[in-house]
Order: structure tokens, then sequence, then C-alpha cells
């Protein structure tokens, strides 16, 4: 991955999944810098930690409140979260300022993939190519990061 | 003079000069219409005829009615729009016809369908109304019933029909809770033994982890295709096919292996997704594995055709072959067989020289429901 890591956020309530996620995020060069399992908590270390990326859970500890999350802190301190949820068809249509979902249960390959994918995306302002496998770009940051069709992966 | 003589004069002279041999006047005389004559030139305008219907109907002695204005029919009940329809035709000279309610002498009330209509005199004045008239309280009693009958018949339908939408709305809710639980449950599943697959340091270990990790994706990316689209009981398996090669072909991380799809739409219940997931990504990964050791370049290709009453799937490489290739996954092959066995499918192993083929067939039958 070009530049410096990017810090990744992990709002997971399930601790042996945020655990290995963090593995696999590391694995593809992003820099964790911690886990949070509520919304209040993933709101707080948002604040203070200004990540790049934060992977949401939309069930957390405090309820489906992981929507809620992605949009605060996307206008607290311009965090770009990214959906992990069991749930995809109940997200609001325009992904509550996220920029796009991957659909658990995900697999090993499909996660790397896909965060090396947006890592590329941060970085560059620009989409490498159509999204993987696995992962679903909210409409907004597909424009703009220059994919003019949306291919759903779904 | 009194009013009410009057009106009894009035009224002697009509019958005077519509005489016993007067057919019209016995008719109306003799009718069951009830009908009644007013005298519009009197103040009032008062009943200067009534016949034997009306007195029926009304239960009140002829005396009791001649000289009267017949607001003595309304009541306490009768619409006040109605009787303000009833003197708006009075006093412009019009007939009308109106459902009006109507009291009895003795206080019960019936509907009366009255039809009022001016008499006039050569000179075109008014001089008489002519009213008749008749008893529709059946009438209005059925309208009213079906009316009430409707009514309740809607708030029925409409209360079952709410039960019903929350009783749906329930049943989804717990289907989506349920869906959601599986998913979780096999992603903690995956993530288990990928965290122990990072401490395991034995490589016989590690490979039955990845082996295990394998075959619990197979079974994920079902899951995650079960419930996307709106039909909950069949399953696209060409969509989870690509879905599942893509991510084994990626997650192998061969580059000198190329691999190729030809896949047809074919469903199956949801019930034999599982089982024939788990035997494609057996077949699919003893090809990535043992085709093509220490780097060797190839290809293999993955096609699923529908024949008369079976589904083709076929899984081909171009390796090194079944006799040369170390085939030892023992386990992955048994779970073939008794996967096969499970789904009546016959599985069938060749030598595709070069490399190996391996065809399943499905039975579609049973795949249809």
């Amino acid at each position: 991955m070009p530049g410096r890591a990017l810090d990744v956020l992990i709002v997971e309530d399930e601790v042996l999944l945020a655990t290995e996620l963090e593995y696999l995020a590391e694995e593809v060069g992003y820099h964790s810098v911690g886990l949070a399992m509520s919304s209040d908590e993933a709101v707080d270390l948002a604040k203070s930690l200004h990540p790049d990326l934060a992977l949401v859970d939309v069930h957390l500890r405090d309820g489906p409140t992981g929507v809620e999350v992605a949009r605060k802190i996307q206008d607290d301190c311009g965090c770009v979260a990214l959906f992990m949820t069991a749930n995809v068809k109940r997200l609001p249509e325009d992904f509550a300022g996220a920029c796009g979902v991957i659909g658990k249960p995900y697999s090993e390959h499909g996660v790397k993939t896909a965060l090396a994918y947006l890592a590329v995306c941060l970085e560059e302002g620009q989409a490498p190519g159509p999204p993987p496998v696995g992962l679903q770009l909210a409409p907004a940051y597909a424009e703009r990061w220059g994919l003019t069709e949306l291919p759903r992966s779904a | 003079m009194t009013d009410y003589l009057k009106s009894q004069r009035a009224s002697d002279q009509l019958a005077a000069e519509h005489g016993i041999d007067d057919p019209f006047a016995a008719a109306i005389r003799a009718t069951r219409m009830a009908m009644i004559v007013t005298d519009a030139t009197q103040a009032d305008n008062p009943i200067i005829f009534a016949n034997d219907a009306f007195l029926r109907l009304t239960g009140y002695a002829r005396a009791e009615v001649i000289g009267r204005n017949c607001r003595f029919l309304q009541g306490p009940e009768t619409s006040p729009a109605a009787i303000g329809e009833l003197r708006l035709a009075i006093a412009s000279g019009e007939d009308i016809a109106i459902d009006i309610l109507n009291y009895r002498k003795d206080g019960s009330t019936f509907w009366n369908a009255l039809y009022l209509s001016p008499v006039r005199n050569k000179l075109g004045e008014i001089i008489y109304f002519f009213g008749s008239q008749l008893d529709v309280s059946d009438k209005k009693q059925t309208e009213l019933h079906l009316r009430e009958t409707r009514s309740d018949l809607e708030e029925a339908v409409e209360a079952r029909t709410r039960e019903l939408s929350q009783a749906l709305e329930q049943k989804t809710a717990l289907l989506h809770e349920v869906d959601h639980r599986v998913k979780n449950n096999l992603q903690l599943i995956s993530s288990l033994l990928l965290l122990q697959n990072r401490r395991e340091k034995e490589p016989a270990v590690k490979h039955s982890l990845r082996g295990m990790l394998e075959r619990v994706n197979a079974i994920a990316t079902v899951h995650r295709r079960l419930f996307q689209s709106e039909d909950v009981e069949r399953f696209d398996v060409s969509a989870f096919v690509r879905d599942l090669v893509s991510d084994m072909a990626g997650s192998a991380n061969r580059e000198e292996i190329s691999v190729s799809l030809d896949l047809e739409r074919v469903d199956v219940p949801a019930s034999k997704a599982a089982p024939l997931a788990l035997v494609i990504s057996e077949l699919f990964s003893n090809a990535l594995r043992h085709a093509f050791p220490e780097g060797r370049q190839g290809h293999v290709s993955v096609s699923i055709t529908r024949t008369n009453g079976e589904f083709r799937i076929e899984i081909a490489d171009d390796g090194v072959g079944m006799a040369e290739g170390a085939r030892t996954s023992g386990f992955g092959l048994t779970i073939v067989q008794l996967l096969c066995q499970q789904l009546k499918a016959r599985s069938e192993t060749t030598n595709a020289e070069p490399g190996t083929r391996v065809v399943v067939n499905l039975p579609v039958n049973g795949a249809h429901h």
C-alpha cells in the first residue's frame, strides 16, 4: 500500500470477530488504532483518534446503533465508515454517509481484498476498478471515486 | 269562522264537486295508498281531505286531521334538513318526493315516502296541494340493516387484515433475526478457525484448520446469498458458484492458475444449497491444491449445464492428473461421497488427459417442488 498506513477503528461487539478483523486489516497494511463495542465508545474513540476508516457493525452492545455511529463520526471528524453487517438490506439508501458495506459472513480473502481496494480509493480519491466481490459501494462514494456505472456485486 | 269549520266547508265543497259517481274521487277514497289534499288558499295550508288509507297509516280519526297543517306528523327525530326541503318546495310551488321520518298518533314512527305536488286553477294559481304517503319503513330498515352489516363486515375484514399483517410482520422480523444470527455465528466460527490457525505452528494441523475454514466459508457463502432474493425457498447455484470460485481462487493466491466459468442459471431448493456448496467447494479446492504442484501453470474450468432431467456440474483441470497428483485429501473425498449420497447425485472422476475431470450429476426432480 502506498504512503503511510491508514488508521482503522473497529466498531464491533463480538470480540473474536473484532480481533480477527484487526489482524486482517493489519495484514493488508492498515494500522489498527482501537476497538469500540458500543456507539458511545465508537464516537468517543473516533473523536480522539481521528481514524481514516471505521469498520462498523450495525448491531452493537447498545443495540442497532451502528447506522447512527457512521453518520456521527462522519459529521464529527470526517471519518469514513464501512459497514460490516449481516443485514445489508436494512441499511438506509444513502448508507448513512458510509462508503459501503461488506456483507457478513465475509471470507478472509473477501475482507482483505475489499480493504486493500478501499485503501487505494481513500488515498488516491479514485477507484482502481470496479469493487471486488463482497464489497458494495455507497452510490455517493462510487461517484466520488469515479465509478460512473455502479456495478453491484449482489 | 274557526279554521276547522273553514276547512270542513272546503272539504264539503270538494266532496260535492266530486260526487259518489265520480270514478276518480272513488279511486282516491278507496286506494290503499294514503292520500291527502290541503287547501293552499287558507292560512297555514290545512288538510281538507284525507282518505281512509291515510287514517289507517297515521292512526288518527278524520276529525283529528281536517283543518290541521300536516306538520303534526313530524317529531323530534324527523330530519330538519328534510323539513327544510319540504318547506322550500311548497313555498316555490314545486313538487317534491322525499323520504321523511313521521310519527303516528300513538307516537310510533314510520318512514314516509312522501310525494307532494301543487294543484293549480285555470289562472295558474295554486289552490290545493296533493300529497301521497307510502310507508317505506321496511325498505329503510333493510337499507339500514344492509349498511350496518356491510360496515360490520368491513370492520371485521379490516381487523382480520390488521391481525394478519401484524402476524406477518412479526414472522418477517423473526426470520430476519434468525438469519442475522446464523450469519453472525458463521462469522464467529470462521473467526475462531482463523484465530487458531494464526497460533498453530504444526503444518498438518494448520492444513486441517484451513480445510475446515474452507468448508465453513462454503456454507457462509450460501447463507450470504440465501435471503438476498425474494424467493427464500430457491437458491441460484450459478450465482453462488461465481462467488465461491472467485473467493477460493483469489484466496489460493496462484496467479499461474487460470479459472474459467460456464454457468447456466440453475435453481435448487434452499435445503440442498449447503450440501451442494460443500461438494463444489471440495472438488474445486482439490483441483487448486493438487493438480498443479510446485507452481505448475494450468487451467481449471467449472461448468453447470442442464441436461434432460439432470444438472451437470463439471470441474476439470489440465494439471498432473490422478496418478501423479497426490490426492491424499481423504476426508474431502469422503465428504463428497457422503453428500452425493444425500443429494442422490452421481459423481464420476475421469482422466481428462491431461488432468482430471469430475462430473456430478444431480437429479432435477426433487430439485423442483
